[in-house]
């Protein structure tokens, strides 16, 4: 039952990192990152590969995955933010799909399919309770780190900036401001807080193949934000928990009514993601506890 | 590599980038009047390939399967403007894309739930693949490639010969001036939505034939026609019909050097230096933000 509650903890503390950085890249700049998965995968890759072959210290090898997932941010921020917004939801979907891609076929690397068994717990020595004990409290850590930091950034002059972005950017070019580098550095941004988020699930699961980072993760993570509220850092929160309990209610559904096949009940879960979309870009596109936002939307 | 093996290369490629073209004409004619990338495009696609299927094993004809497969297309296309885009028409582009997303989400759903997940396949008379010199065409194919023809066919006279093709050109060229010249945008919107349906279940009805009939299987098929529209320029109909060809040919072509698996990464890859260069798309003339 602790473990359970300790699975849960640490889950639902991933799925908070990256709602919050989906929520400084959507509801905070109002761009469109369909690639979530990409990044988180990239993260919890590097992290897992550095500290397995190369040998490094998790601290360092976290900080690496959080570098790597923002530089390959900036190329696609460079290409897709010249363009209207729905240029970037493709071109990150693309992308997050050529990443899995890579992760598939180059094999020397990633050892494919397969996956990568074994990854190192972050305290190697220890049992395993203690030891994800201490990732729980480092994720921890992390999170309000994390938030912290982006309570920082979006009461700043630069938090409005990038909220004006979202709201007028024909606006902020008018001020002179060039909206095309204030976005780049939030997908930057958003793109490392993903990363990280990939290196806690890579040390935490110990084990990781392509196919826990498929598009459905993405979508996963928009339904947080979307269900808990956009632009509003303990809205996502509220949408993690929910999600996580949206998660594991159905598990839980699926041991209760055994005659539903492993296979009838991801096609409910994947029906449910798609009507919570529906439903809130309709009725209440700011979130059960976003702020309502006059204008358009 | 021999003069055939390029040849027969080639040949694959014009047909995997005819299978890409349809979906991809739907996107850019979605794109075009209702102003956002359709995410449920490959669900559609989807449908089709269950559909037909089931028209084929009812009546063994594929000219059967294609009307059913274009039929229920046109349906669930209906479907979905009545039940989810209607309501958000005038909003954002992310309301409209992300609703994309949800309603593809949920005809997988449904798919799911009434075939399950076990991939199943048409069940076609073995044919022996036609041979000159080394070039080897499958019938199959040949037939495929034909009906992609008449197809298109049928789409571009319906969007270049008729009056309602010229009001929807009109509406996506300037929805206001439209308007208040009087051309009506519900018609329109009802036309276009039918029209891409069907024609998504027909890429569906093809989509089958060629690999296999699944939930998951529009997915595929999604990614190759966005990079298909945006190349061609999207809202740009023959833009993306021709971006598919030009893909499909271009993938094929770098099979041998880059492999199987990278076959989509390349079409992304021609995609985003597409943008660089010519973030309009090849065939779409510069025009100032909407």
């Amino acid at each position: 039952m602790l473990d359970y509650a300790l699975t849960l903890a640490v889950v639902t503390l991933i799925y908070v990192l990256l709602a919050f950085a989906l929520d400084l890249q959507y509801g905070f700049t109002g761009m469109i990152n369909f690639g979530v998965a990409g990044f988180f995968g990239a993260g919890a890759y590097t992290s897992a590969l550095l500290t397995m072959r190369a040998g490094w210290p998790a601290p360092f090898a976290f900080a690496a995955a959080m570098v790597v997932c923002g530089a390959i941010a900036w190329p696609l921020g460079k290409i897709a933010l010249r363009l209207r917004d729905d240029y970037l939801a493709i071109v990150t979907l693309g992308f997050s799909e050529i990443i899995r891609l890579v992760l598939v076929q180059e094999q020397w690397l990633t050892n494919g399919v397969q996956g990568i068994p074994g990854v190192p717990r972050l305290w190697p020595t220890w049992t395993t309770a203690h030891s994800e004990l201490f990732l729980l409290g480092m994720l921890c850590v992390a999170n309000v780190a994390v938030v912290l930091f982006l309570r920082h950034l979006t009461h700043s002059p630069y938090g409005r900036l990038i909220q004006a972005i979202r709201d007028d950017e024909v606006a902020v070019k008018a001020l002179g401001k060039n909206p095309a580098r204030f976005k780049t550095q939030v997908l930057v941004i958003g793109g490392a807080i993903t990363g990280l988020a990939g290196a806690f699930f890579a040390h935490y699961m110990t084990y990781i193949v392509p196919d826990q980072f498929v598009p459905l993760i993405t979508f996963y993570v928009w339904m947080a934000v979307i269900m808990g509220g956009v632009a509003r850092l303990s809205g996502s929160v509220a949408g993690a928990a929910l999600l996580v309990l949206f998660l594991e209610g159905s598990r839980f559904l699926r041991g209760v009514l055994p005659w539903v096949s492993d296979d009838a009940m991801a096609s409910v879960q994947i029906g449910a993601v798609g009507l919570v979309l529906i439903l809130f870009m309709r009725w209440r596109p700011e979130g059960l506890f976003g702020r309502a936002r006059e204008g358009s939307r | 590599m021999t003069f055939a093996d390029i040849v027969n290369l080639t040949l694959n490629g014009l047909i995997s980038g005819m299978l890409v073209a349809l979906p991809a004409l739907a996107v850019s004619l979605v794109y075009g009047l209702a102003r956002f990338p359709n995410a449920a495009t490959g669900d559609v696609v989807s449908t089709g390939g269950y559909a037909g299927l089931f028209a084929y094993t009812a009546s063994g004809s594929l000219l059967a399967a294609g009307a059913g497969a274009a039929a229920i297309g046109a349906l669930v296309g209906l479907a979905s403007y009545y039940l989810a885009f209607r309501a958000i028409l005038r909003r954002s582009v992310i309301t409209s894309l992300l609703t994309s997303i949800g309603v593809g989400f949920v005809i997988r759903a449904l798919l799911g739930v009434m075939f399950g997940h076990q991939p199943r396949t048409f069940d076609m008379p073995i044919t022996r693949a036609a041979r000159w010199h080394g070039v080897m065409l499958n019938p199959t194919d040949g037939q495929l490639v034909l009906v992609t023809l008449a197809v298109l066919a049928i789409v571009f006279t319906l969007l270049y010969g008729t009056s309602m093709g010229r009001k929807m050109r009109a509406l996506a060229d300037d929805a206001d001036l439209a308007r208040v010249s009087g051309i009506g945008v519900e018609r329109s919107m009802v036309t276009m939505w039918a029209l891409t349906g069907a024609v998504c279940g027909i890429a569906g009805m093809m989509v089958g034939v060629r690999t296999v009939v699944s939930p998951d299987a529009g997915w595929d098929t999604l990614l190759p026609a966005f990079a298909a529209a945006v190349v061609g320029g999207l809202g740009n109909p023959l833009g993306a019909v021709v971006g598919a060809i030009l893909l499909g040919v271009l993938q094929e072509w770098s099979t041998p050097l880059v492999g199987f698996v990278y076959k989509i990464a390349l079409a992304y890859v021609v995609m985003l230096v597409v943008l660089l260069i010519r973030p309009q798309g090849l065939f779409n003339r510069v025009q100032g933000v909407r």
